[in-house]
């Protein structure tokens, strides 16, 4: 019982860390209206886009499809938000 | 005199005809440009819609011939992924996979579906069925089209040492840490199951992502990774945390009602210089004794790999070489296998693999297959 207690505690304590770095990030990030930058952008994605596997060619997918595979790559790999406009940018001029 | 009265009648008429065509003319190119207008303004709808929808995913199929088995013909798996947006706020991911087993029938499964909310630049709720964000080869490495070899390592298949998935929430995202960037994912989900095998040891260990808490606790922890861009470094480490309890009923959430300690430790090394392309890790889940319970003792399931990669550019291939390790809490299972191939990158995404395993069982009075592969893969 007490052990199970103990355990729950460490779990909330987990959650309120969590919560905090959600919530902690948000208000140092809370420029959301930043546009893509191409220039950034092709740096991003030469960093980035090989980390986990080949590097597809922007040439593969239309402006809307990049939009959905970056920001899912966003997820994959921990990009930040303007990372991920850079990204996006870079590609759908790319292609 | 009468004769050029008609011709200038003619003149006259054919002129006011002509005018009046080239009025009609204009009129007709009035209307096509503004239907044209339409349509382009139709296509701008096509491109920019709030809602994005798009269909990825990968498929694989290949050849396998094991020792002392005949050699066999493979539908890997199809794997298509679904992506749904809506503006920058908020994506639906979900992957199902399709299998077909030796006797012909079809498996589906949902890998994984997640409703992705961006909170900000720096942090995503990712809350669902996911795969599990400890380790990397799980989450990150596993599509055939990914995956340099035909087979996962050893350890790190499904419901072996590396975590499978879990449904719960996520938090992820990424920020900048002096000259590298920092990602992470943390975690707290319904967690993993034990099945005994009635001899008193474990069957296995299993996180398929149980849509269900039988065991009644959660399973929190995650992942933080460190991307050195200058180096082409990245290091990640991983670690987990809770209870987990034995089912008794493979078909039903039955428990023994017996919890103990559950818990999950990992690393693992991404590292590209030139033409390479180096991968190592390593993991351990982790389970404590528990007095009453059908199978007391505290038991480890553990895995690390070890890859290397050469891509012979500007050729199209590519040579890997893969050492992998599992120790389980019995014999039977423990491998250790050496494994080596070559791949033919026809593109990027369509990739045609040939790898030879030679595997082994280190305790006494086992023994395990070599096997030889061929995969062709293709992510789209
Ligand atoms: C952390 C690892 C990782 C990083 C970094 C990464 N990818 Fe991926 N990528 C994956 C995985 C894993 C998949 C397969 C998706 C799946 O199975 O769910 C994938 C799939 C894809 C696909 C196929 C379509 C899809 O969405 O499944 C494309 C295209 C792609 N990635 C492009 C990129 C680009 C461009 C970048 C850089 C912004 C990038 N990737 C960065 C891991 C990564």
């Amino acid at each position: 019982m007490q052990k199970s207690i103990e355990k729950t505690g460490r779990l909330l304590l987990a959650m309120t860390l969590t919560l905090g770095v959600a919530f902690g990030a948000q208000a140092a990030g809370s420029d959301k209206s930043k546009e893509g930058d191409f220039v950034r952008g092709a740096r991003a994605w030469a960093e980035n886009c090989t980390r986990c596997h080949n590097v597809r060619d922007p040439k593969e997918l239309r402006d809307d499809q990049w939009k959905t595979t970056v920001t899912h790559m966003r997820v994959r790999g921990g990009l930040t938000g303007q990372q991920t406009r850079d990204i996006i940018k870079f590609m759908q001029e790319s292609n | 005199m009468r004769f050029k009265k008609t011709l200038l009648a003619c003149v006259v008429g054919l002129a006011i005809s002509q005018t009046a065509s080239a009025r009609s003319d204009l009129e007709q190119l009035k209307a096509e440009v503004e239907a044209l207008k339409q349509e382009v303004a139709s296509a701008a709808e096509w491109k920019s819609p709030r809602t994005l929808v798009h269909m990825a995913g990968y498929a694989s199929v290949g050849y396998t011939d094991t020792q002392n088995e005949p050699g066999t013909f493979k539908m890997g798996n199809f794997s298509p992924i679904f992506h749904y947006q809506f503006s920058d706020l908020v994506m639906l991911e979900s992957e199902l996979e399709f299998e077909v087993d030796e006797v012909g029938n079809t498996d589906v499964s949902l890998e994984y579906l997640t409703i992705d909310w961006f909170m900000n630049d720096h942090a995503a709720l990712v809350a669902g069925r996911f795969l599990s964000p400890l380790g990397n080869f799980r989450q990150n490495m596993h599509p055939s089209w990914i995956n340099k070899m035909a087979s996962a390592p050893v350890g790190f298949g499904h419901d072996q040492a590396a975590p499978n998935g879990d449904v719960g929430l996520q938090v992820r995202g990424g920020f900048a840490l002096g000259g590298a960037n920092a990602n992470y994912a943390v975690f707290l989900g319904n967690g993993p199951t034990l099945e005994a095998n009635g001899f008193g040891g474990f069957e296995k260990l299993e996180s398929p992502g149980l849509n269900g808490n039988g065991d009644g606790t959660f399973v929190g922890g995650g992942r933080f990774g460190m991307l050195f861009p200058d180096k082409k470094l990245e290091l990640g480490l991983s670690a987990a945390t809770g209870d987990i309890d034995i089912r008794t009923s493979t078909s039903g959430p039955v428990y023994e009602g017996l919890k103990r300690d559950y818990s999950v430790l990992g690393a693992d090394l991404t590292w590209r210089p030139g033409n390479f392309d180096v991968r190592a890790e390593y993991i351990r889940q982790s389970v404590g004794s528990r007095a009453a319970s059908s199978v007391p003792g505290s038991a480890d399931w553990t895995a690390w790999y070890g890859q290397v990669a050469y891509r012979f550019y500007p050729s199209k291939w590519e040579a890997v070489a893969r050492y992998s390790n599992y120790d389980t809490p019995g014999e039977e299972n423990d491998r250790v296998q050496l494994a080596g191939g070559v791949n033919y990158l026809f593109e990027s995404n369509f990739i045609g693999k040939l790898d030879y395993e030679s595997n082994d069982n280190p305790n006494d009075g086992y023994e395990a297959d070599n096997r030889f592969l061929v995969q062709l893969a293709y992510g789209f």
